[in-house]
């Protein structure tokens, strides 16, 4: 009987080999990620942006690219970010991790160019309450400051003032995003999720329901070519290749090897 | 970097590792990896239900004048009936509010939000002037559309014509269920890649600043 484990420690290789001899495979841009990026680069300067974190930090991998590569492209266009997460382990903290290195990167100042509302219960309630008061969901923001004490939010009220919603998540609040804030008070909506959970809201381009789709590691690295910074995404790409072409192999020689002994079987039994 | 940023890095490879060294065969370091992240995970809800909720969206308003809060305060307290057999039935006045309102809430946004702009996005004119490819595809969503409702329709056997059409369903839904399959292969690769970047950047990067 094969043993699985060698399996195992051929990925375990594939994804070791890269980062001891760098390569770098060519990232194609999807027109799903064109579009995503060409809508918030449509957006006038210092519009007003919700960027969401709702994600686990088991998904980091995947979704931490995204967030820093949107972080990027806001803040060099001068938007103002408004954060929050619905995730309560860890979501927080992630995004007021993220958010304060790119803002100090690129010299944003909390309060001004970015506020981090960070967590509240209750999601479905968060995110009906926003349309009608931000304030009245979150009176103060992740550090407790109130937010009638932070300049940025003098022009917030809810989502009307908020020119797009770019949802990054990791489970299924997306479908409350475009069920309930795009589709009860019309605010463009362009998510990036993990690859796991990235076929199903195809529909929802097809619908224009959604503006715009990062499917995993892959969509991060499209979107990390076009706003031209390369990070964890990019460089993980090469890694995600040899893995790929290691299993389409495995795939290929399991179904050799299943169709060789159901032909040897049935020359046995004949 | 200071010392306890090492401490960290150094705590979360070992437990990385421990998690991974499953892969061989079970064993005592990753039963400590799976206890400590559930007991971890449970004390961090408790804090956090104490603090965000109970605290922060309760207490504080109250004591601030917001004295209409009692109410959902009492029924959230009901929900501990469940705890006395006796009078657990109480607990149902609970859930049958939060029954209601969620299915109130949802009923509109679904349809509003999923079911009606779905169905539309489907009812597509079968000749587009955008071209041929267009047009293509329009009739790939349309007969894909009906041939997996035909599959999921049980009122009649799979025969003749509907068996046709329901074993093109079949075809839709394999490749459905391929595309799915391939992305989900994509994020479990991703997900080992962003432990192992960690181990090779981070922690092996402690070593260069310890030695």
């Amino acid at each position: 009987m094969f043993d699985r484990r060698w399996i195992y420690l051929l990925v375990a290789l594939a994804v070791i080999f890269p980062l001891i001899v760098p390569a770098t495979f060519k990232v194609h841009i999807t027109p799903e990620a064109r579009q995503l990026f060409d809508a918030i680069e449509a957006l006038p300067d210092s519009s007003i942006v919700m960027l969401t974190f709702d994600y686990y930090p088991s998904t980091l991998a995947e979704t931490e690219p995204i967030s820093v590569a949107a972080l990027h492209h806001l803040f060099r266009k001068d938007c103002r970010v408004l954060t929050m997460t619905t995730i309560p382990l860890g979501g927080p903290s992630i995004a007021e991790r993220v958010t304060r290195a790119l803002a100090k990167e690129h010299g944003k100042v909390y309060g001004v160019d970015y506020v981090n509302l960070g967590f509240k219960y209750n999601y479905v309630a968060v995110l009906k309450g926003m349309g009608t008061s931000i304030e009245a969901i979150y009176p103060m923001d992740n550090s407790s400051t109130p937010l009638s004490e932070l300049p940025m939010m003098e022009s917030i009220r809810n989502y009307d003032d908020i020119s797009f919603i770019f949802v990054v998540s990791d489970n299924a609040i997306v479908d409350y995003w475009i069920s309930i804030v795009n589709a009860e008070y019309a605010t463009p909506v362009g998510i990036g999720v993990t690859a796991v959970s990235a076929p199903k809201y195809y529909a929802f381009i097809s619908s224009g329901q959604v503006t715009g789709l990062l499917g995993g590691m892959k969509g991060a690295a499209e979107y990390e070519r076009l706003v031209k910074a390369e990070g964890m995404a990019l460089k993980g790409m090469a890694m995600q290749s040899l893995v790929h072409l290691l299993i389409i192999a495995l795939v290929i020689i399991g179904n050799i090897g299943f169709f060789a002994s159901r032909r040897a079987r049935r020359r046995a039994t004949a | 970097m200071s010392g306890i940023e090492i401490l960290q890095i150094w705590v979360a490879a070992f437990f990385t590792l421990a998690i991974f060294s499953f892969l061989y065969k079970d064993n005592p370091f990753f039963k400590l990896a799976e206890h400590v992240f559930a007991g971890l995970s449970a004390g961090y809800y408790v804090g956090l239900v104490w603090k965000s909720i109970i605290l922060q969206q309760l207490w504080y308003p109250m004591m601030a004048g917001e004295w209409l809060l009692v109410f959902p305060a009492m029924l959230g307290a009901l929900m501990f009936a469940r705890l006395v057999p006796k009078i657990s039935w109480v607990s149902r006045v609970s859930l049958a509010f939060v029954m209601g309102t969620t299915a109130g809430v949802f009923l509109v946004s679904q349809l509003n939000g999923m079911i009606l702009p779905q169905m539309q996005a489907t009812m597509l004119p079968l000749v587009l002037s955008e071209g041929a490819g267009a047009t293509l595809m329009a009739l790939v969503m349309v007969i894909g559309v009906i041939s997996t409702l035909i599959y999921f329709y049980f009122s009649k056997e799979h025969t003749g014509a509907l068996g046709v059409t329901a074993k093109v369903g079949v075809w839709f839904i394999m490749i459905a269920f391929g595309a799915h399959f391939g992305y989900t292969v994509m994020a479990r690769v991703s997900l080992l890649i962003g432990r192992v970047n960690f181990l090779y950047e981070d922690w092996l990067g402690t070593f260069l600043l310890i030695f």
